[in-house]
């Protein structure tokens, strides 16, 4: 039964590390459905791991943790709305600009609240949450109904959104103003507001992503946290078409290759362990070759809207 | 004829003004928003402005050591601002120092026999075609299939990192150093000192040239006036006959070829070998200069030597006063906002 024990591990790291790829995608997603292309996810999941760790610490609670997380996530997004979106600068400027903004905060919060020490401060993880009855059954139960909270959250984010997006017209609305925001705004839907909403709640939930990586992996906060994974959901994003349920499989194939170099990097062997720790982001710029060809990208991503402007498209 | 000749001028001044206003203003405001935090945690404000302002101009040595944080810092700058005049985003300076640093060191420690005159400029050479060639990937990924920029130049960023710390622990390692470090490269691909008695070393005058060129090139060449009509409007680029993709190829690939001298000046200037962490966060700040000069290639130098002082400051700041050295990437940050910002508000 060793084989089982160790594919039942494995499978479970998976899903414990598909949750930041989630929900940041997701988040990415959502906000690029309006067509506001977020490009600081690396800015805003640094201060969301730096925020949620300091209000853990203080707080006392993982979950006074999360919900600081959010919020300092979703202020990096009602910035990006506010520039993109109401005085119309471009998107990318702006969501570099917020990623300095948030790799700056991150640190300069963290120093400001524990200082320099050399024994860094811990929080406690995440515990494991079985789910009655269905975390009793074989190798099904402990892979998939015996996780921490944010596992499940991510998996109810996916199906929530998707059921936004395609089954009421408030998501209806959102799609339309990411595809065609002039013909949106002359349908009387409000462009501003649909951007300004999508935008926040995918920032917050890239904040919670980053407010994931110390609740679950280190207990505490690095600068070197977040390590790309930021920039990664974003091709993740590109990689599932830019649709919740592609997303969240999408997510199971990052994780997969992330949790798998990294296992053979344990295992050790004659491949260098540097030469491992390359292969996720390899693997993702192979994968974009592939997805760029077929995704539908949303038709207005990364432009700006302005009514009282002409515009050809 | 004077009152003619007057009104141009005045004009003009007006002009330059109103284009310098927004700066100084931003600076003063990034300046001011920070004292307030720096007050509030209980700290001298008027020390830490005085620390952040004037640390550079103390003696000859700073300055020397401000100069030498400006040479890589204007190169990163340049890599992000040339592909920008096209409109592209080359996010991976990081990378292509990197790679341009372990070609500098590679050549460096396999020739250590060379004389000067032969081996520094191999040294340099190196550098400058393998960080080109880190970013022909991007390029030419975008070139063929469209893939997004931003996304691949700074993913292989992270490749990088992994790149190096194999170099210097595999490949040439210096085994007496405690931090993946290599051996030394040869004595003659050492850039000499500038001024006696500081550590400044010759890479400025190769920055200085390298900034004066890329401003030619983007302002006064056809190649370069194309890449910006491209960067200003694609479509009506491509309506009128330029190859659009072609240019974003070259401008990355030029792009990356700065970016790899930048680590090839880091290796041959400041340290003589590569090492783990070498790249400090030069691109962040390339990145930040390149905005705040909003792709101006003649305003680059004079913010990236801005931005040195700034940095220089900051690290004296956290030394002497135990303030935090991220206020300062804050405040640029927030100088960068303003601008921007500032901008906005004038085309109302």
């Amino acid at each position: 039964m060793d084989g089982w024990e160790s594919f039942i591990g494995l499978a479970r790291l998976i899903l414990l590390a598909m949750v930041p790829y989630t929900l940041a995608s997701q988040g990415t997603m959502l906000a690029g459905r309006a067509g506001v292309f977020n490009v600081a996810q690396e800015g805003i999941m640094l201060l969301g791991a730096s925020v949620g760790f300091l209000a853990a610490l203080r707080g006392g609670s993982l979950w006074v943790g999360m919900l600081a997380a959010a919020i300092a996530g979703g202020l990096l997004g009602l910035a990006l709305a506010y520039f993109t979106s109401t005085l119309k600068m471009d998107q990318f400027v702006i969501g570099l600009a917020l990623f300095f903004v948030g790799l700056g905060a991150s640190s300069l919060a963290f120093k400001l609240l524990v200082g320099v020490t050399l024994v860094l401060p811990q929080i406690p993880t995440l515990p494991d949450l079985k789910v009655p009855l269905l975390g009793d059954l074989p190798v099904i139960g402990p892979i998939l109904f015996n996780q921490n909270a944010l596992v499940y959250l991510s998996a109810l984010v996916s199906l929530g959104l998707y059921y936004y997006l395609y089954r009421t017209s408030w998501g209806l609305e959102l799609r339309a103003v990411g595809e065609n925001p002039k013909s949106a705004d002359s349908l009387g839907i409000n462009v501003t507001a649909q951007q300004y909403a999508a935008t926040i709640m995918g920032s917050m939930l890239i904040g919670i992503a980053g407010a994931y990586l110390p609740m679950v992996y280190t207990g505490t906060f690095t600068q070197g946290i977040v390590q790309g994974r930021g920039w990664l959901s974003i091709a993740l994003t590109f990689f599932g078409g830019w649709r919740p349920g592609l997303i969240f499989a999408g997510a199971l194939f990052f994780a997969l290759v992330e949790v798998g170099s990294l296992r053979v990097q344990i295992m050790g062997g004659v491949v260098p362990h540097q030469v491992l720790r390359m292969l996720p982001y390899l693997t993702t710029i192979l994968v974009m070759i592939f997805a760029f060809r077929w995704v539908r990208v949303p038709a207005f991503l990364g432009q700006t809207y302005d009514r009282e402007k002409r515009s050809l498209s | 004829m004077s009152a003619v000749a007057a009104a141009p001028v005045r004009q003009r001044v007006a002009l330059a003004v109103l284009n310098v206003l927004p700066y100084l203003v931003a600076v003063a405001a990034s300046f001011a928003a920070a004292g307030v935090f720096i007050a509030l945690m209980g700290f001298d404000v008027a020390r830490a402005y005085q620390t952040i302002l004037f640390t550079s101009f103390r003696n000859a040595n700073a300055f020397g050591q401000t100069l030498n944080k400006f040479v890589p810092l204007l190169l990163q700058a340049l890599a992000f601002a040339l592909p920008l005049a096209g409109g592209k985003y080359n996010v991976g300076g990081e990378g292509q120092m990197l790679a341009g640093a372990i070609g500098a060191a590679a050549v460096g420690i396999l020739l250590p026999d060379l004389p000067g005159l032969a081996l520094l400029p191999l040294v340099l050479l190196a550098s400058l075609i393998v960080g080109a060639l880190w970013a022909a990937l991007p390029a030419w990924l975008l070139y063929r299939w469209g893939i997004n920029e931003i996304l691949t130049t700074m993913l292989l960023n992270f490749v990088s990192f992994s790149l190096v710390d194999y170099v210097a622990t595999h490949v040439w390692p210096d085994p007496a150093a405690g931090h993946p470090t290599t051996a030394p490269i040869g004595a003659g691909g050492v850039l000499p000192v500038l001024l006696p008695r500081t550590t400044l070393h010759a890479g400025l005058v190769i920055s200085l040239l390298v900034a004066a060129a890329a401003y030619v090139f983007v302002a006064r060449t056809t190649v370069g006036y194309e890449l910006v009509a491209t960067g200003a409007n694609p479509r009506a680029a491509r309506v009128f006959g330029i190859h659009v993709r072609r240019l974003f190829l070259l401008s990355l690939v030029l792009g990356g070829a700065v970016a790899g001298l930048s680590g090839g000046i880091e290796v041959a200037g400041v340290h003589q070998r590569l090492i783990e962490g070498m790249q400090s966060n030069f691109m962040l700040l390339g990145l930040i200069i390149g905005l705040i000069a909003k792709g101006n290639l003649a305003a680059v130098p004079v913010v990236a030597f801005f931005i040195a002082v700034l940095e220089v400051g900051a690290s004296a700041m956290q030394r002497t006063l135990a303030i935090p050295g991220e206020m300062v990437f804050i405040v640029e940050a927030l100088i960068l906002l303003f601008i921007l910002l500032s901008d906005r508000l004038r085309k109302r």
